[in-house]
């Protein structure tokens, strides 16, 4: 875990992405491999390096079945990869608030409102994914 | 790779490295997610509309041609069997040649796929109960005009039934309307009488089917 409680292993573009992507499956679902790559924009042996890390770390399993022109190798999120993800939400929310609330401070000591300050975007973050 | 997140989040300093040699911050990550989210969400479903399209027109061209062949026959004595079953067939095959067309083009596997599976068989099953039931009424000595009810109604009546349940598997309000509408029509309709059932049956059901389809993108979670 990282000083600031984001997982490392999840806390990477490539492999946020994987991982949030999975999350939108339904619970005993799967996505192809095929699928995966075009939804997340990487090559395949890209792909596979990054997998290999979530499956290292039991957060995904990558299951091949068939043989030949039929072999089809699909990707799950496991529920270990699940709570992660969650786990991870509720780091950022908490980052993304107090680096809200570090950048609003120097106003409300001043009295001053100031209209339009930046906001943190937790408003941004998908809502917890559904076990 | 395609890593557009490699700068920190305006005013939110809490980069870390990520070890494929990037630097995300958490504002980064939290549009990542947003993004990730949003398009799995819109790109993983699976779209029954070429379906629904399907339906609707063959209940509307094939339910009205049948309409315009059998009005107006005194005595009824409706359509030949095997120019029931070979359309009943033909709209079996184009529901799983679609659902599965779907299904595959989303690349979603597991249990979903399973119960897709599941409710086809279930489809099928309906309609072999169909032709059966049938055969039975014209062996027990049913007139051409119950038979008549019978064809037209009895597909309606399997297809509500079948999706009121996928209703109940996915939670899926619109289906559960259709399902309701369907078995309304399916009830209803037969009042008009062997004839009229086909109209009554084109347009209730198969503009139904083509509204849903029409509305089908509009009415799922974005």
């Amino acid at each position: 875990m990282n000083e600031d409680g984001l997982d490392p292993v999840i806390h990477a573009p490539a492999r946020l992405r994987i991982v949030v992507t999975l999350a939108a499956l339904r619970d005993g679902d799967d996505l192809s491999f095929t699928r995966l790559q075009e939804l997340i924009g990487l090559t395949p042996g890209n792909l596979i390096t990054h997998l290999r890390k979530l499956e290292d770390a039991g957060y995904v399993t990558a299951e091949k079945n068939g043989s030949g022109v039929t072999a089809r190798t699909s990707v799950a999120l496991t529920l270990a990869g699940r709570a992660a993800l969650e786990r991870y939400t509720t780091a950022l929310r908490q980052l993304l608030d107090s680096a809200s609330s570090r950048l609003l401070s120097p106003h409300r000591q001043q009295g001053k409102r100031r209209l339009g300050a930046p906001r943190a975007p937790t408003a941004l973050l998908p809502r917890a994914p559904s076990a | 790779m395609n890593e557009q997140a490699g700068t920190t989040g305006a005013g939110m300093g809490e980069a870390a490295g990520g070890d494929d040699g990037t630097t995300m911050g958490v504002a980064d990550a939290a549009v990542i997610m947003q993004e990730a989210s949003d398009r799995a969400r819109r790109q993983l479903r699976v779209s029954h509309r070429a379906t629904f399209t399907i339906w609707g027109l063959g209940l509307l061209l094939g339910y009205g041609s049948i309409w315009l062949t059998v009005r107006g026959q005194q005595p009824f004595h409706g359509l030949p069997p095997a120019t029931f079953a070979v359309g009943a067939l033909l709209s079996s095959a184009s529901i799983m040649t679609g659902v599965a067309q779907a299904q595959a083009d989303s690349g979603v596997g597991g249990l979903s796929a399973v119960r897709q599976r599941i409710h086809l068989l279930a489809v099928l099953a309906g309609f072999a109960a169909m032709f059966a039931l049938e055969g039975a009424l014209a062996h027990t000595g049913a007139s051409r005009s119950v038979i008549g009810v019978f064809e037209a109604s009895a597909p309606v009546l399997v297809a509500g039934l079948f999706y009121f349940t996928t209703s109940a598997v996915w939670l899926d309000w619109p289906v559960l309307g259709l399902g309701i509408w369907l078995l309304v029509v399916a009830a209803v309709g037969g009042f008009a009488g062997p004839s009229g059932v086909w109209a009554v049956d084109a347009l209730a059901a198969g503009l139904a089917y083509l509204l849903m389809a029409a509305i089908e993108p509009r009415l799922r979670p974005s």
